[in-house]
C-alpha cells in the first residue's frame, strides 16, 4: 500500500495542493532570485568561517574550528551586547515615535494619506550617508543646531552632541524610522473602525481601547517593524562609525575590519555567521511566541 | 594609507565603496560586478615585458607610437588621488583611453587584485603593500626604457627601502602623520605623541582608524623600531595604549579634517595631506608638528600587475606622470610630499611653505617606512579594538 503511494505520481486527494508546472514557472525568477542572492552568499559566508588565511588575507581552504574558537570571547560578546542596546534603544524609540504617525496617516482621508506616505518615503531617494553626513553638520559643536540654541540664548556654550551614543542612536533611529511606520500603517489601515466604535459601546475608555482592541489588532505591523528596524541597526556600521566616531565599535564595525584592515575574512566570516545565527534565533521565537498568542 | 580632499561627495563615495564592496560579505567583493567588459574582451596582443621588443628600447619621446598594445589602459587607484585633468591630457597626448576604478583602502584593492584577475594594467598601492606583492611575485619588473622621466625623482625616492631601485615601483605621492593642533583651544606647547594624549585633553582628540599607525605611535612613544611588532613589544605598549585610547573621541581615516574643522575635537593624529588642507583653510587657527618620538614616511607607489595585459600603457602612464609639469598639477589639487624635484621647482612658494606638505629635507631622510607585517595585521588590529572596548 505504501509502496503505491510513494510510486504514484498524481496526487492521491484533491486537497493536497502540489505546485504545477506553471506555478514552477511563475516562481521561477523569485527562486532563482533566493538561490543567487540568498542561499550563494549564504553558504558561501559559512563555507568561509571554516578556513583559513595567509599573510595577504586570502583564503586557504583548509578546514579549521579556530575562527569559531576565537569568537567566543568575552570582548566580542561586550562589543555584541553593546550593538544589541543600541538597537533594541533604536526600536523602542521608532515604536513610541512611529506609531502616533502611522495611526494619524492610517486614519486620515485617501488624498491626504497618499501625500503623507509619500513624505514618510521621500528620504530614500538619496543615500543615507548622504543624509547622515548632513546630520553631523547638524550636531557637530560648531553645527547648526548648537549655533541656533546659542543665539536664542538657550545655551551659553555648545553641547558636544557629536560622536556620543546619542548620536548613534539618534543616526538609526532617523535612518530606520521609515521601516517601523509603513508597517504599522498598513495594518491602521485595515483596522476595522466598528471594532473601535463596539469598543466604545461596550463602555471601554481611550485607553481601553488602545491597548484592548487596536493594539492587538494591529499587533503584526508591531512585530514586522520591529524586526525591520531592530536585525539592520544590529548589524549597522557605516552610520554607528560615522556618529559614534568608532571609539565605542559595534559588531557591524568589527566584522567590517575584518574583511578590510585585518585582512582576516574567516574570522569575519565568523562573526557573520553568528550574528545570522542570533537572529534566526530571535525570528524563530517571535514566531512561536506570536502563535501561542 | 592616504588621505582624502575637503569633497564631500567624494568622501561618501569612497565610503560607501570601502563599505559596500569590501565590508558586506565575500561574494560582493570577489563578483566584482565593475570590472571593464571590454578589458577582459581584449584579445592578448601585448608582448611579454620580459622580452621588450627592439622598438621598446627607443626613447619614449615617442613613446605614442612605440607600442601595438590597443589604446586602452585600465588603472586602478585610490579615490581622491588621481586628477581628472591629468587623465585627460594623458588621453590627449597619446589617444589611449584610461578606465578608471577606485578603492579606498590598500586591502580593498588587493582583493580585488586577487579575485579579478588581469582586469587591472596599473595600481597604486603604498609601500608595505609593494613589498608583500614583492614577496608573493605580484608584480611586473618596469622596463626602465620607456620610463627616461624616472630621473625628475628626488634621488631619496630612487633608493626606497622596499624597492630599492624601482625596480618594480614608481612612488607617486609621499607623506607622514603628524599632529595638527587648534592653538585658539590648546595653548599648551605640543612637541610629541605624549603631549597629544594627556588626560586633561580626554574627549578632544581625533586620530586615525588605523590599528597599524595607532601602535605604531605607541612603539615610538616607547622608544621602539616601528616595524618591530611582535609579542614582547605588543605587551610593552599595551599600557601605553591603555591610557591614550580611553581620551580619544573620534576614530576617522577617510577625513581627520571634518572633526577638527567642525570644533568637535582640538587636537588630532592625522595624514600630513589632511594637516595641509587644514593650514590652507585656517593658518592662524591650527599648526602643524612632526612628533619628536618620530613618524613615519608612506609612499603611494604606482606598480603593474604581472597579471596586466596593457604594461606598456601603462608604463607610458607611469612616464607621464613622471613629467614636471604633470606632477605640479597633480600637487595642486593634492597636497603631499611631492617626490619629483624637478616638479617641485615650479610650485609655488606658498606651496612649499607648507610644512605639513613639505617637512624639511633632513626630517625626511630620517623617516622610516612601514613594512609588511603579514599576519600580524590581525594581531595589531584585535589590541587595539579590545583597548578600545576595554
Amino acid at each position: 500500500m505504501a509502496a503505491t503511494t510513494t510510486a504514484a505520481p498524481a496526487p492521491s486527494s484533491a486537497f493536497e495542493r502540489r505546485p504545477g508546472l506553471g506555478a514552477w514557472l511563475f516562481m521561477a525568477p523569485l527562486l532563482l532570485w533566493l538561490l543567487m542572492f540568498v542561499v550563494v552568499p549564504t553558504v558561501m559566508l559559512i563555507m568561509t568561517s571554516f578556513v583559513e588565511r595567509d599573510a595577504l588575507g586570502r583564503l586557504v581552504y583548509n578546514f579549521t574550528w579556530e575562527n569559531y574558537i576565537r569568537a567566543f570571547d568575552w570582548k566580542w560578546l561586550k562589543i555584541l551586547l553593546v550593538s544589541i542596546w543600541y538597537a533594541f534603544l533604536t526600536t523602542v524609540i521608532c515604536m513610541v515615535v512611529g506609531y502616533p504617525v502611522a495611526y494619524f496617516i492610517g486614519r486620515s482621508s485617501d488624498r491626504f494619506r497618499t501625500l503623507l506616505i509619500t513624505l514618510v518615503m521621500i528620504p530614500f531617494w538619496t543615500s543615507f550617508l548622504i543624509r547622515t553626513y548632513a546630520w553631523i553638520a547638524i550636531l557637530s559643536r560648531d553645527g547648526l543646531l548648537n549655533s541656533f540654541l546659542m543665539s536664542a540664548s538657550i545655551i551659553p556654550e555648545p553641547i558636544g552632541m557629536m560622536y556620543t551614543p546619542f548620536a548613534v542612536v539618534l543616526g538609526l533611529v532617523y535612518t530606520y524610522l521609515p521601516f517601523m511606520i509603513l508597517p504599522i500603517y498598513t495594518s491602521v489601515e485595515r483596522l476595522d473602525g466598528a471594532m473601535i466604535e463596539a469598543a466604545y459601546d461596550l463602555g471601554a475608555g481611550p485607553v481601553r481601547a488602545f491597548s484592548k482592541v487596536i493594539i492587538p489588532l494591529t499587533r503584526p505591523g508591531i512585530v514586522a517593524g520591529a524586526l525591520l528596524v531592530f536585525v539592520p541597526s544590529v548589524a549597522m556600521f557605516a552610520i554607528t562609525n560615522l556618529m559614534g566616531g568608532g571609539s565605542n565599535p559595534t559588531i557591524g564595525e568589527v566584522i567590517q575590519k575584518q574583511f578590510t584592515s585585518a585582512r582576516n575574512m574567516p574570522f569575519g566570516a565568523a562573526l557573520g555567521t553568528l550574528l545570522l545565527i542570533l537572529f534566526c534565533v530571535a525570528l524563530w521565537v517571535t514566531r512561536t511566541r506570536g502563535r501561542e498568542d | 594609507m592616504k588621505i582624502k580632499t575637503h569633497l564631500l561627495p567624494a568622501a561618501v563615495a569612497a565610503i560607501a565603496g570601502t563599505l559596500f564592496l569590501s565590508g558586506c560579505d565575500k561574494p560582493a567583493t570577489s563578483a566584482a560586478p565593475e570590472a571593464p567588459a571590454e578589458a577582459a574582451a581584449t584579445p592578448e596582443t601585448a608582448p611579454t615585458p620580459a622580452a621588450p621588443t627592439p622598438e621598446a628600447a627607443t626613447p619614449a619621446a615617442a613613446a605614442p607610437a612605440v607600442n601595438d598594445e590597443p589604446k586602452e589602459l585600465n588603472l586602478f587607484c585610490w579615490s581622491e588621488y588621481v586628477p581628472q585633468s591629468v587623465i585627460d591630457a594623458f588621453t590627449a597626448k597619446t589617444g589611449i583611453k584610461v578606465n578608471v576604478q577606485n578603492y579606498a583602502s590598500n586591502e580593498e584593492m588587493l582583493q580585488k587584485l586577487l579575485s579579478g584577475g588581469g582586469q587591472y594594467d596599473l595600481i597604486q598601492p603604498s609601500e608595505y603593500i609593494v613589498e608583500a606583492m614583492m614577496k608573493e611575485d605580484m608584480l611586473m619588473p618596469l622596463d626602465h626604457s620607456l620610463i627616461p622621466n624616472i630621473v625628475n625623482l628626488a634621488p631619496e625616492f630612487r633608493a626606497l627601502d622596499f624597492d630599492p631601485n624601482n625596480k618594480f615601483s614608481v612612488p607617486w605621492m609621499a607623506g607622514t602623520v603628524g599632529i595638527v593642533v587648534n592653538v585658539e583651544q590648546i595653548k599648551d606647547p605640543i612637541t610629541g605623541y605624549a603631549d597629544v594624549f594627556q588626560e586633561k585633553y580626554k574627549g578632544q582628540i581625533v586620530v586615525l582608524d588605523d590599528a597599524r599607525e595607532i601602535v605604531s605611535w605607541a612603539l615610538a612613544a616607547n622608544g621602539l623600531p616601528m616595524n618591530e611588532i611582535n609579542d614582547e613589544t605588543i605587551e610593552k605598549i599595551r599600557p601605553t595604549l591603555q591610557s591614550w585610547l580611553p581620551l580619544v573621541k573620534v576614530y576617522d581615516s577617510d577625513s581627520p579634517k571634518t572633526a577638527m574643522l567642525n570644533g568637535d575635537v582640538a587636537i588630532g593624529l592625522v595624514w600630513s595631506g589632511e594637516g595641509a588642507l587644514l593650514l590652507d583653510q585656517a593658518p592662524e587657527k591650527f599648526k602643524w608638528v612632526l612628533p619628536k618620538e618620530g613618524t613615519h614616511l608612506f609612499v603611494d607607489s604606482l606598480v603593474i600587475p604581472k597579471t596586466a595585459k596593457h604594461p606598456k600603457n601603462a608604463e607610458m602612464f607611469i612616464n607621464f606622470i613622471l613629467e614636471p609639469e604633470i606632477s605640479a598639477m597633480i600637487s595642486a589639487d593634492f597636497p603631499y610630499l611631492n617626490p619629483n624635484a624637478a616638479a617641485r621647482k615650479l610650485l609655488s612658494p606658498e606651496q612649499l611653505a607648507n610644512v605639513a606638505s613639505f617637512p624639511p629635507d633632513e626630517v625626511v631622510s630620517e623617516l622610516q617606512t612601514f613594512k609588511d607585517i603579514g599576519e600580524q595585521a590581525s594581531v595589531v588590529d584585535d589590541l587595539v579594538t579590545t583597548i578600545k572596548v576595554e
